[in-house]
């Protein structure tokens, strides 16, 4: 996988996404489950905003200072016997992952979820070298084993498919004979995936939050994967977005709460792990050598900028979970593997406009999303920021939308201009109305291709506030 | 010998784009404006704490067992014929013999169950016990009152795989570990930082069996990790 | 108390007069001076939220301007109302004008959020015989944060039968510009809202935003159903 997804153009994936019905059914429901659970245990705190507040004020501080925090992690890190690599971009981390890979001459590899080596395209680098990768989170591996379908949310990737879809899959693939019941299921992945997680020489992570003053890093899980691929393997690679660090472990407290809670309605997932570099004098499982990969690939050129906030998401699909567009047309309609609100945010700033410049578009801005987020990210405020780049310093609007909006602005500041459009209006509206579906010039018959206009009857305010006028005045003399 | 590769090149570009110059000086942490995390359960009693942990316990699939001293080592067996016997992996941990516990598995072991005792000596094989294992038992290092937490810190003897593994986790909790919230426990670990001396390389949090939903968003009880777990708190005080 | 009226485009251009006619005789009714500055225009919103923010700064001082002498500004939206709370932003580098825009902000209220807030009316004396449901418009929820003031005057109509709209914090689709650039979506938005609408089994649908109004309403009207759609302000102004 790599950040893109989809060759298709967007409005094609969005028709596609539109048609899969049972797609958008799971969506509805997951999206009513997952917004429920979260509204629950968020309002039972009783306080969920200062929460926030502090969440937000924890992400701000450490983004500000996040050269410091990163050099103070990384000494941590060495100091405890692991190494470090700092990455400017995929093809430098993929190198120096093949490189720990062939000097540990390993075979097998087991990988717990992980957002940025999908974003680098780490699998396919390792496979290049004669590896196997296995994914270990079930979601993952379900869309592993269909020949790499992409995911379709942050958290539960595979939520595009149904039970049936899945035991198709394991049954072609894996040779399964059991029912679609998900308990069957998942015992089939525990079974299939335990020799795997047994034998592999190298376990791969991400990183949920790396905490600096101690050199750690916590995963958040609630299958036990992750904790599975960090204690049998004997090398561990962690791979991180250079943004996803705590100052101490008081904060990571205060992430991992909202994260949990924001994600998936539980005060905490199963699992929370603390690992710390390697396994110590006396410990038996746990990995001997320890490597963290720490991956720019964009997001230093966008600290410093208004998009800065975006760097503080915490990848809890909070803002998907909310957002209507994603409702009706799915994860794959955005063409990458950041799809919702924050996709839509994140992704042109990762990959450029080229092949995104719609995203930002794809919002009736309801500002669902930055309700949502727990760490205060002003979501529907970036993709008018966005918008506006693309029109002020990228020039990728539309010369016939320049035109309608410069005129726009001349008429709304001239009111003598404004008044005679006023004026022309209530026929020019009559006689698209009449014309019906499809009718009128332009975005109006984007309009009218599914709605009607309103019909105008009678006086208009201003000619009913003059009339009233003159009469009181009339009646006052 | 270990390596940090490309770091001032990496930090130095961070700071630029930042519009300063790199932070050498340590930075200090702001006075947050809000503190919600000490209004949970502030000033609750030990009693009112295992309320709140044995009903958020009833949400997490897993079932819990308060004892008293002098019922523990019955308890103690109960639990584990609920958890199907067999086969055990323990911690190496003189929690054990402090709370007549290993009493308690010389019995089991005299009755035919597999009781094995994480020993580093034994290296990898230890691992294979685990994986053999039908319970793994351990005691609980801070406990949780929130979220049906117990907070487990790896070392010698203290094998990550051990809560893991086995197909069933029996965790042992004296009631004077358990604190409100993730909060009092990552601020115990944050001193051990600040010492400056080596963390536990693996500091765990669990909160019940494994679990998923990951097909259809329907929650699966165990999938990579146990898939029946059992909290035996014991009245210590 | 003076108030000056803040009609928007829409109820200007493309609505006939009657929500800006219910809007003022609400208002006089409950002893405002009432003042329609004559020149105003539109928000600037769909320039705004298009990205077109050199073009939406012409907007905003235009309407700073005319709207300076008013001691109030009460306009019949919570859309546009929150525009008018945003035109700070694009004057962040401009502290006259920052100011200024600033000072529009704090005296401009959406009808309902005046009538309950300041004036701390939440009976109009309004009469109203139906079954009706209200559409909680996003930008007036969310971004104005009005969210009781609709509801507690809507209580206080007679003869008003209530019912609440499924999934209701929902976006109707509308978005300005939105809704023709990603029709297709905003298809499927609409078509779930309406959706919602007809489960209530109520014979009017009730909102504060012409802009939503105008999107569920040419909806229903396309797919012929026998759904009437009116703004608050009619509603609030009802009398037997």
């Amino acid at each position: 996988m790599s950040i893109k997804i989809s060759e298709d153009k967007f409005f094609e994936r969005v028709d596609k996404g539109i048609n899969n019905s049972f797609m958008r059914k799971a969506v509805v429901e997951a999206q009513g489950r997952l917004e429920g659970r979260k509204t629950q245990t968020t309002e039972e705190l009783g306080n969920w905003e200062e929460w926030r507040e502090l969440s937000e004020e924890i992400r701000q501080h450490t983004l500000e200072n996040l050269d410091y925090y990163l050099d103070q992690f990384v000494e941590n890190v060495a100091k405890q016997g692991g190494h470090v690599f700092f990455a400017e971009d995929a093809a430098e981390a993929n190198e120096y992952i093949k490189s720990v890979v062939h000097k540990k001459k390993a075979k097998k590899i087991i990988k717990s979820k992980s957002m940025v080596t999908e974003e680098i395209s780490m699998n396919e680098a390792l496979e290049s070298i004669g590896c196997t990768v296995i994914e270990s989170d079930l979601g993952e591996w379900i869309l592993q084993l269909d020949d790499h379908d992409p995911p379709s949310h942050i958290v539960v990737p595979a939520l595009h498919k149904n039970k049936e879809q899945i035991r198709d899959t394991f049954v072609e693939k894996r040779k399964y004979s059991k029912s679609a019941d998900p308990n069957e299921l998942a015992q089939f992945a525990r079974e299939q995936l335990r020799p795997d997680f047994l034998e592999a020489e190298v376990g791969i992570t991400g990183c949920n939050f790396a905490v600096a003053e101690s050199g750690s890093i916590s995963l958040v899980t609630n299958e036990g994967n992750a904790r599975l691929a960090t204690s049998l393997p004997k090398t561990q690679i962690t791979v991180m977005g250079m943004e996803r660090i705590v100052p101490t472990w008081k904060e990571l407290d205060i992430l991992v709460t909202m994260l949990c809670r924001s994600a998936v309605g539980q005060k905490l997932t199963s699992y929370i792990t603390g690992l710390t570099a390697t396994k110590e004098e006396g410990d038996v499982d746990g990995p001997e050598e320890f490597h963290v990969v720490i991956v720019d690939n964009g997001r230093s050129k966008i600290l410093g900028t208004k998009f800065q906030s975006a760097l503080q998401c915490i990848r809890c699909a909070a803002c998907i979970n909310v957002c209507p567009v994603y409702r009706h047309v799915g994860g794959h309609s955005y063409g990458s593997i950041y799809p919702g609100p924050i996709g839509a945010v994140l992704t042109p700033l990762l990959e450029g406009y080229d092949d995104y410049k719609e995203l930002p578009y794809a919002s009736s801005l309801c500002a669902a999303c930055t309700d949502a987020c727990p760490v205060k990210i002003p979501l529907h405020e970036l993709l008018v920021e966005h918008r506006r780049v693309i029109v002020e310093q990228e020039g990728k609007t539309s010369f016939g939308e320049k035109l309608a909006m410069k005129g726009f602005a001349f008429g709304m500041s001239n009111p003598s201009l404004y008044s005679i459009g006023t004026k022309a209006a209530p026929s020019m509206i009559n006689s698209i109305a009449k014309g019906g579906e499809g009718s009128g010039p332009g975005p109006v018959k984007l309009w009218t291709g599914i709605r009607d206009l309103p019909t105008r009857t009678g006086d208009s305010f201003r000619e009913w506030f003059d009339k009233r006028n003159s009469n009181k005045e009339g009646d006052e003399s | 010998m270990t390596t940090i590769y490309n770091k001032d090149k990496f930090l130095n570009r961070i700071a630029d784009q930042l519009g300063r110059k790199r932070r050498t000086e340590p930075v200090t942490l702001p006075e947050w404006k809000k503190l919600p995390q000490y209004e949970v359960f502030k000033d609750y009693t030990q009693d009112q704490l295992l309320d709140e942990f044995t009903n958020h316990c009833k949400n997490i699939h897993t079932s819990v067992v308060v004892t008293k001293r002098e019922t523990l080592k019955e308890s103690f067996h109960e639990a584990i014929k609920d958890l199907g016997g067999e086969s055990i992996v323990t911690w190496d941990d003189e929690r054990f013999s402090t709370f007549g516990l290993s009493e308690a598995l010389q019995e089991q072991s005299d009755n035919g169950v597999d009781v094995h005792v994480w020993k580093s000596e034994l290296g990898d094989h230890n691992i294979k016990k685990a994986e053999k294992a039908n319970i793994g038992i351990t005691f609980s290092d801070i406990t949780l009152a929130e979220s049906g937490t117990v907070v487990l810190f790896s070392g010698e003897g203290k094998g990550r795989s051990v809560s893991l593994l086995p197909r069933t986790y029996l965790a042992i909790i004296p009631k004077s570990t358990l604190v409100p919230r993730m909060t009092q426990a990552t601020e115990k670990i944050h001193e051990m930082a600040k010492e400056n001396g080596r963390m536990p390389s693996c500091v765990n949090f669990i909160s019940g069996p494994s679990n998923s939903a990951d097909i259809e968003l329907r929650l699966v009880v165990g999938v990579h990790g146990p898939i029946q777990v059992t909290y035996l708190v014991i009245e210590d005080e | 108390m003076k108030v000056s009226l803040f009609l928007t485009c829409l109820a200007d251009v493309v609505y006939p007069a009657s929500v800006g006619r219910s809007t003022v005789e609400i208002l006089e009714r409950l002893g405002c001076e009432v003042d329609f500055p004559k020149k105003q225009t539109c928000c600037g919103q769909p320039a705004f939220n298009s990205g077109f923010h050199r073009e939406a700064k012409d907007v905003a001082k235009h309407m700073i301007t005319t709207f300076e002498h008013a001691e109030y500004v009460v306009s019949p939206s919570g859309s546009c109302t929150t525009m008018l709370h945003e035109y700070e932003k694009l004057f962040e580098d401009d502290q006259v004008w920052l100011d200024k825009a600033k000072a529009l902000a704090n005296k401009s209220y959406e009808l309902t959020q005046f009538i309950v807030d300041v004036l701390k009316i939440e009976d109009v004396g309004a009469e109203f015989y139906g079954n009706v449901t209200y559409h909680t418009s996003c930008h007036m929820t969310r971004l104005l944060g009005v969210q009781e003031a609709p509801m507690k005057l809507l209580k206080n109509v007679k003869g008003l039968t209530f019912t609440e709209l499924p999934n209701k914090q929902q976006c109707c689709g509308f978005g300005g510009t939105f809704s023709v650039k990603m029709m297709p979506i905003s298809e499927q938005m609409v078509d779930e809202k309406v959706q919602h609408i007809e489960e209530t089994k109520a014979e009017v649908l009730i909102g504060a935003d012409l802009g939503c109004l105008m999107n569920i309403g040419g909806r229903i009207d396309r797919k012929g159903k026998p759904i009437k759609v009116m703004h608050i302000a009619d509603v609030l102004n009802s009398k037997l």
